[in-house]
């Protein structure tokens, strides 16, 4: 059977010389080519620049996001991040789509720092693997029941006896 | 360099008048998966779902299976389904198997547009496809939201 709808969606992170993170955001679908652009300047992760185009044929009410996504220039990526960019762009009054794409960007670059931890831990067994995570857990604390994997029963959790 | 790729696809087709079936993958760096689920147009309830988890991160992650089934019977229509879908199936499973499901059902109501715009197309091909989206958009507020 033929599919009658078809969406394409990247993110990358990309360290810059000058040690900040650009971020593309990218979406093509049958209807809709949109493009986000962010620059993110560590260590406080400072949202410092914004940029947004729609093509293709967006809804109406969507035409004022490149305007609308320079109010997320000097947001911080960290906690309350959800509240606020959905506070500034989300709603059926603004660009939920702008939203989305901006929360998927700054998740990404949250595993641009989580991979390196996630790979080193691949070469640790026992004892030095459940330090390493209690480690992580540890200067993650978010990650604790975040998922299957991080519960109160999980055998990990059990093993860890945070 | 690239130090984080995160690419989604996601298909959909229409196997009878009152079914969307959605196939979502979401690949990046470190975990890859995939989601097949059933919705009903009528009132956009998941009616069945299926995972597959291709790589994650430790031994537990496959325990995330059979939570997914908890997302059989919500809505796509529901307030804050999205939310719900990352608690229920997210938290108590897996976070990655949630946004796959939450990309599907931002995709239900562009699938139903993109649906109709080309049959209407097929009849009419010199169709309006500006004004077809601005009507379709009038009659169907809700896409607003996704």
């Amino acid at each position: 059977m033929t599919i009658r709808f078809l969406r394409n969606k990247v993110v990358e992170v990309e360290p810059l010389p000058d040690g900040d993170l650009a971020v593309s955001w990218r979406l093509t679908d049958d209807l809709l080519k949109a493009e986000v652009d962010l620059r993110v300047r560590p260590p406080d992760l400072e949202i410092v620049e914004a940029t947004a185009t729609l093509e293709r044929l967006p809804l109406k009410q969507w035409s004022s996001a490149p305007q609308l996504i320079k109010k997320v220039e000097g947001v911080r990526i960290g906690a309350g991040l959800r509240k606020i960019v959905n506070g500034l762009l989300g709603g059926p009054e603004r660009c939920s789509l702008l939203a989305h794409a901006v929360l998927e960007a700054s998740n990404a670059v949250i595993l641009h720092f989580t991979r390196p931890g996630i790979q080193l831990g691949e070469k640790l067994e026992g004892e030095e693997l459940i330090a390493a995570t209690r480690a992580m857990l540890k200067s993650n604390p978010r990650l604790v029941r975040s998922c299957i994997a991080f519960q109160d029963d999980s055998p990990i959790m059990q093993e860890l006896e945070l | 360099m690239i130090t984080f790729n995160r690419s989604q696809l996601v298909e959909a087709e229409f196997p009878d008048d009152d079914t969307i079936r959605f196939s979502g993958v979401q690949e990046d760096h470190i975990y890859s998966m995939e989601i097949g689920m059933d919705v009903r147009i009528a009132d956009g309830e998941i009616v069945a779902i299926k995972g597959l988890m291709k790589r994650y991160t430790n031994l537990v992650c496959p325990a995330a299976l059979p939570v997914l089934q908890c997302a059989v019977g919500i809505s796509l229509r529901e307030e804050g389904w999205d939310r719900r879908v990352m608690r229920e199936i997210g938290r108590n499973g897996c976070e990655h198997f949630a946004e796959i499901i939450i990309e599907c059902g931002r995709c239900f109501d562009q699938a139903r547009m993109s649906k109709e715009m080309w049959e209407a197309l097929q009849k009419d091909p010199t169709l309006n496809q500006e004004r077809f989206v601005e009507s379709w958009a009038e009659e169907h507020p809700e896409i607003l939201s996704a």
